[in-house]
């Protein structure tokens, strides 16, 4: 039975302390200041002046301005305290005590209540609040503008970002964000200004000015542009969004069913090499079609007797098979893809590559994809230069080789004999 | 089979030197030495000798082993008593490298008598080889042109004396004064009379130890050379085509076959006669009549047949000397440069009484 009442009391106790520590979501700054009278206390914007200390009367004036204006004004005794709310938060403070001095000073202690680090400035004001300094406020308001909010397709229209501080402090590590609408292809890029900056009270800066192609017929939201911003007591504030423009982009081909259309040609540096030489393969695609082109897969399929040497353009090995993926390929694009192949066997080869690419045909909801495969013209590989010295027997070679090796030695030899 | 030394002392000599290991390839292509092999008959130990490391340098087919670098500066300077006294600094390494070569029969030193290194090492060499070793050494000797100064006259007046006192079993003589008939620029002038005496000194070599159908051998030779006043020469001639082997041995025994000049009639005191050729164009009836027109002069001749299929008749006299009118004629002149030399050295000493005078005035300033 004890035992019983000795488990409730700690688990109990166990909860009353995990009450305290989860219950405080609140963090609270104490802060014990003998401030001489005349001077102030700045927290944040709000600056508690002891305004007049009465040493006789062990009681002290003090007067809070917020920004300059008058929030509290009151005289209290030793172990008295104010409380007033400012910023939202709840801001306690207690004279402790008072003393005679050049001047008389009062000590106190005055307490935060708040939700975060909000106070992030805190510092006794020599001649009080005529003499406090505030880091200000600032307000970045973006905005997003286009030159045109109905367009054809194909249509370019150009896009403007201007960001205003129309607060009253200097906005700093200012980041901006614009994501790029779908539909649009980017066509020139104007002015772009990248990295952290800082933008002065009521100062007006373009950020964006950009061209976009209309690429596809439909009703487009654009997304906003944001930034993120703080003042110069690194106080962050809320992300700043830009309005969101929306842009009709018309069909001109009256609703017509739009295809990419990629067109496939080969040329080869030489048709006819000797075994062993290095031959330069180009395969040209042009998207002849009205509509662009994505994931584009080239998948080359060389003849066991011919080796892949590399190339200048983006080939890259998988599984042994030389591959060249391009994400998009826009309307009446064009791109010569390069490599290099050595035959290291006599013959006539071709070399085949399947291609695959998807395409939004501006009618169906899904993608449409094309595959297909296309073939150089042949190559003729006839006998390399050192091939009949190869074919031999290798003592024809290891003669000659030995003989040359023993001359040497022996130049070398005699060379070193007489060489003094 | 015979071991022989030659050394090759100063500039003079090791060209000499290295035109016979040259001409022991047998051919004349400068990349003889990579395809082919010396064809000595005896066992050849040559040393090219000298102080100016750059003329070692130059040599092309004397191997590295065989080259003596004696470190002093760049050469002595045609100065001998600088010479010799860098020789006596350096005497024991040299014949510790002599005598790593084993034992010999017969010794050759080639020199220039006019030189630095060669006319001052050569006495002292000769002498330090002859108080160690029991083999006879010969000295191949090269006389200066007359006109290339007095230093070299007197040089090789005075290394010539030195040689014939150091011991020597005899000097052969070849001046380039008597040489420089065969013309052509100095360059090529000294090469073809360095290629002379090289192939001279090789036949003779190959002569000592071939089998000869007549035989002349180095015992022959050791007579030839101790006759006379110890000065020998050698005359030699290949025969032109369609040449018979009488005008070959009168042309050998003619100033153009000859290293030095002599009156082979007058002057000769023994000869040894060395013939080589096809058997088709020796002739015995005609060598007899010139050996014998010879030995009818010189006194007595040692003949030497060398019977080589295919090969045009060359003959080499060795030859020595009783007198030498040309080498009195040398001395006149180097007597005469002595001379010379010596009131130039008087106006120099005179000179130095000038420096004198000037330098009474040393420390003194003019007053105006």
């Amino acid at each position: 039975m004890v035992q019983f009442k000795n488990i409730c009391l700690l688990m109990l106790t166990l909860a009353l302390v995990s009450l305290v520590f989860t219950g405080n979501a609140c963090a609270k700054d104490r802060f014990n200041e003998s401030i001489q009278e005349g001077d102030g206390y700045q927290i944040n914007t709000i600056v508690i002046d002891v305004a007049e200390v009465f040493v006789s009367a062990d009681s002290c004036v003090f007067i809070v301005y917020d920004e300059g204006n008058e929030i509290e004004n009151k005289m209290i005794s030793s172990d008295q305290t104010i409380t007033f709310t400012a910023e939202g938060e709840t801001i306690e403070v207690t004279l402790l005590s008072v003393s005679e001095g050049i001047l008389p000073q009062a000590t106190v202690s005055i307490t935060i209540t708040h939700d975060d680090d909000d106070v992030y400035l805190k510092q006794e004001v020599k001649g009080g609040h005529e003499k406090a300094t505030y880091p200000g406020t600032p307000s970045l308001e973006i905005t997003k503008e286009v030159s045109s909010y109905t367009v054809d397709q194909g249509e370019v229209v150009t896009i403007k970002v201007t960001a205003r501080n129309k607060g009253d402090g200097k906005a700093t590590e200012v980041r901006f964000s614009d994501p790029k609408p779908t539909g649009f292809i980017l066509q020139e890029i104007l002015l772009e200004e990248t990295g952290q900056m800082t933008i002065d009270k009521y100062e007006t800066r373009t950020i964006f000015l950009y061209k976009l192609q209309a690429n596809e017929a439909g009703t487009f939201e654009f997304q906003p542009t944001r930034a993120s911003y703080s003042n110069e007591a690194d106080m962050d504030f809320p992300e700043a969004v830009s309005n969101i423009p929306v842009i009709t982009v018309t069909d001109t081909g009256k609703n017509a069913r739009k295809v990419a259309e990629l067109e496939f040609s080969t040329s080869i540096e030489s048709s006819s090499v000797k075994r062993n030489d290095e031959v330069e393969v180009v395969i040209n695609i042009k998207n002849q079609g009205d509509s662009s082109a994505n994931g584009v897969v080239l998948n080359i399929h060389l003849p066991e007797e011919v080796e892949y040497k590399g190339s200048n353009s983006n080939i890259e090995i998988i599984n042994g098979m030389p591959k060249a993926y391009l994400e998009t390929f826009g309307l009446n694009q064009e791109k010569e893809i390069k490599f290099v192949i050595k035959p290291t066997e006599l013959g006539t080869y071709t070399i085949t590559t399947d291609y695959s690419y998807q395409y939004e045909d501006g009618v169906s909801p899904d993608r449409q994809e094309v595959t297909g495969e296309f073939t150089t013209s042949t190559i003729d590989v006839a006998r390399g230069d050192l091939d009949s010295v190869i074919e031999q027997p290798w003592y024809v070679i290891a003669i000659p080789l030995l003989i040359i090796v023993a001359i040497a030695g022996w130049i070398f030899h005699r060379s070193r004999q007489y060489r003094f | 089979m015979l071991n022989i030394l030659i050394v090759g002392n100063g500039q003079c000599g090791n060209r000499i030197l290295d035109a016979i290991n040259k001409e022991a390839f047998g051919g004349k292509s400068k990349f003889a030495k990579f395809y082919s092999q010396q064809k000595y008959k005896s066992k050849v130990e040559t040393i090219a000798i000298n102080t100016a490391i750059n003329d070692l340098k130059e040599l092309s087919f004397t191997k590295a082993k065989d080259r003596i670098h004696i470190p002093h500066l760049h050469g002595v300077g045609a100065n001998r008593t600088l010479g010799k006294s860098v020789f006596e600094d350096n005497k024991s390494h040299i014949m510790r490298n002599i005598e790593e070569r084993g034992n010999f029969d017969v010794g050759f030193v080639i020199t220039s008598a006019s030189g630095g290194t060669g006319s001052s090492f050569t006495p002292p060499l000769i002498k330090e080889i002859k108080e160690k070793h029991d083999f006879p050494v010969y000295a191949v000797v090269v006389l200066p042109f007359r006109e290339e100064g007095t230093l070299y006259l007197q040089n090789a007046a005075f290394c010539l004396k030195e040689i014939r006192d150091s011991g020597v079993d005899g000097i052969i003589l070849a001046d380039n004064q008597f040489l420089k008939q065969i013309g052509g620029n100095v360059q090529s002038a000294y090469n073809t009379i360095n290629d002379m005496i090289a192939r001279r000194i090789l036949f003779l070599l190959d002569a000592l130890d071939s089998e000869m159908m007549m035989v002349t051998d180095l015992g022959d030779f050791k007579t030839v050379m101790s006759g006379g006043a110890g000065l020998a020469t050698i005359g030699f001639y290949e025969a032109e085509k369609g040449m018979n082997i009488k005008t070959t041995i009168q042309k050998a025994l003619s100033p153009n076959g000859l290293l030095f000049s002599t009156d082979v009639y007058k002057e000769g005191s023994r000869a040894m006669v060395i013939i080589k050729g096809d058997k088709s164009y020796l002739s015995i009836d005609e060598i007899s009549s010139e050996v014998e027109k010879l030995s009818s002069s010189v006194g007595h001749v040692f003949k030497g047949i060398i019977v080589r299929k295919g090969e045009a008749p060359q003959v080499l006299v060795v030859l020595t000397l009783e007198a030498a009118e040309e080498l009195e004629n040398l001395y006149s002149v180097a007597v005469d440069a002595i001379h010379q030399e010596r009131e130039k050295k008087t106006r120099i000493e005179e000179q130095k009484e000038i420096d004198k005078a000037f330098s009474k005035i040393d420390g003194l300033e003019p007053n105006y």
